[in-house]
């Protein structure tokens, strides 16, 4: 009867360890196959190896408790003492050989594949900045920054927790399917590395060098990844979000971004009233300055000041514009000026000067900036000074 | 006498490779150490281990020859 009861424990604590294996589809431990011929084979090469090295776990662990079981000192067995066996030593150097010349055929295969990014039809540059990403469509006149999308109060356990928790952005990196497209990583500041599991891209985005990756996407679809270099403060929320489409809505979207960026320079140009501003300034605040100087206004002292009655806030309007725009050197504080357009630039200034009890009255219009842009731009050799 | 040097240098060889292996008998190390010249060790694992590197190299262009790079 005992035995009857133990051989019944085995069988269900077995079921239960091999139950996950029947529904392996929603089991999202395992490696992505992914939807690029790429990352199938990383995902195969991945599965073979994972074979391989279960197959020697039984052979090696089964020859080892099966001695352990037969031999054993109740059955009288008397260890057998020897001190080399140069047959038996040769084996055990040629066996694990030969399954690494075994190992290394696919895997070259897949590196060198991984490695082609000739031939691209699309040239993407991705640089990464504390703590964010900029993409830069070349040749075709669109770049933009990707802000983390996950609102702070989800953050801070004040509200639940969304389906894309720190997976989500204000702009996606849109890409077109059935297209290589060529990937050129660099980074601002400090390394991060750009990673896209089901694209099976992962590739270091170092500040000075330019890092080469490609993919082609089969499948229209939304691909979230993450920074997978420890990059600051923030390294948990730079997410990355490339949502794939078929190349005609591709080229629908192109036309449709470059149409939104002229509206946008045309709304520059009309007059704005303070309570636009502000409104249009705590979004642009939230996004792009809270991290740091906190939506409080308060900072955390000393390495990010607080706005809430400083003296840039309240001083000159000249000196803070320049501070946004232009950053403060050897400081977090980085330049805003490519980051934002100049309605966001005039908005967020006007809202950091009238906000949590600063109170100038001031406000700072989209032209002013355009035109201090403008400016710039034309004496950019005396502003990097 | 020079028969013995070039046998000598054989068996040199051969430890070398042993080396390499990682794979050698007792009484081959104990004869090695009591016959064989240090430097004649030396000067063929320096040799084999520049061999072994451009075996590499030419290993790498091979496959990636193949592979069409």
């Amino acid at each position: 009867m005992g035995t009857i009861r133990t051989i019944r424990t085995i069988i269900s604590g077995l079921s239960l360890v091999l139950l996950p294996f029947t529904a392996r589809a929603e089991w999202t431990v395992n490696l992505s196959p992914g939807v690029t011929e790429v990352s199938r084979s990383v995902y195969d090469l991945h599965m073979t190896i994972f074979w391989i090295c279960v197959a020697i776990g039984c052979v090696v662990f089964g020859v080892m408790f099966w001695s352990i079981f037969h031999h054993r000192k109740s059955k009288g067995a008397k260890a057998h003492h020897f001190h080399e066996h140069t047959l038996v030593e040769i084996a055990w150097t040629l066996v694990p050989l030969g399954i690494l010349v075994a190992m290394a055929v696919p895997a070259t295969a897949t590196l060198v594949k991984m490695y082609d990014p000739s031939e691209a039809d699309l040239d993407i540059q991705i640089t990464g900045y504390q703590w964010k990403w900029r993409y830069t469509y070349l040749d075709k006149d669109l770049d933009f920054f990707s802000n983390l999308a996950t609102p702070r109060e989800q953050i801070g356990n004040e509200e639940a927790k969304g389906d894309n928790y720190l997976l989500e952005v204000d702009r996606h990196l849109v890409l077109p399917t059935d297209t290589k497209i060529r990937l050129l990583l660099t980074a601002n500041d400090v390394i991060h590395s750009w990673w896209v599991p089901a694209l099976a891209v992962k590739k270091d985005a170092i500040p000075g060098f330019i890092n080469e990756a490609w993919t082609r996407i089969d499948e229209p679809g939304i691909y979230r990844g993450q920074c997978a270099e420890l990059c600051g403060q923030d390294h948990g929320f730079m997410p990355i979000v490339v949502e794939a489409v078929p190349p005609e809505q591709f080229q629908q979207w192109l036309a449709q971004v470059k149409a939104e960026k002229q509206a946008e320079a045309a709304a520059a140009e009309k007059s704005w009233t303070l309570d636009e501003l502000m409104t249009q300034g705590e979004q642009v605040y939230l996004r792009a300055c809270a991290a740091c100087h906190q939506p409080t206004g308060t900072g955390v002292p000393p390495a990010f000041p607080a706005l809430k009655g400083s003296p840039v806030a309240l001083g000159d309007v000249g000196a803070h514009i320049d501070i946004v725009l232009n950053g403060r050197p050897g400081t977090a504080m980085q330049a805003f000026r490519d980051q934002l357009s100049a309605t966001e630039l005039a908005a967020v200034i006007t809202y950091e000067r009238n906000a949590w009890g600063n109170s100038t009255g001031e406000a700072v219009a989209p032209s002013q900036i355009t035109r201090i842009l403008e400016g710039n731009a034309e004496t950019a050799g005396e502003g990097a000074q | 006498m020079r028969d013995n040097s070039i046998l000598r240098c054989w068996r040199a060889l051969l430890g070398v490779l042993a080396g390499f292996f990682g794979v050698r008998s007792e009484a081959a190390r104990e004869q090695d150490f009591k016959e064989g010249r240090a430097l004649h060790f030396v000067v063929i694992g320096l040799l084999m281990a520049a061999g072994f590197v451009i075996f590499v190299i030419f290993l790498v262009r091979w496959a990636l020859s193949l592979s069409g790079v």
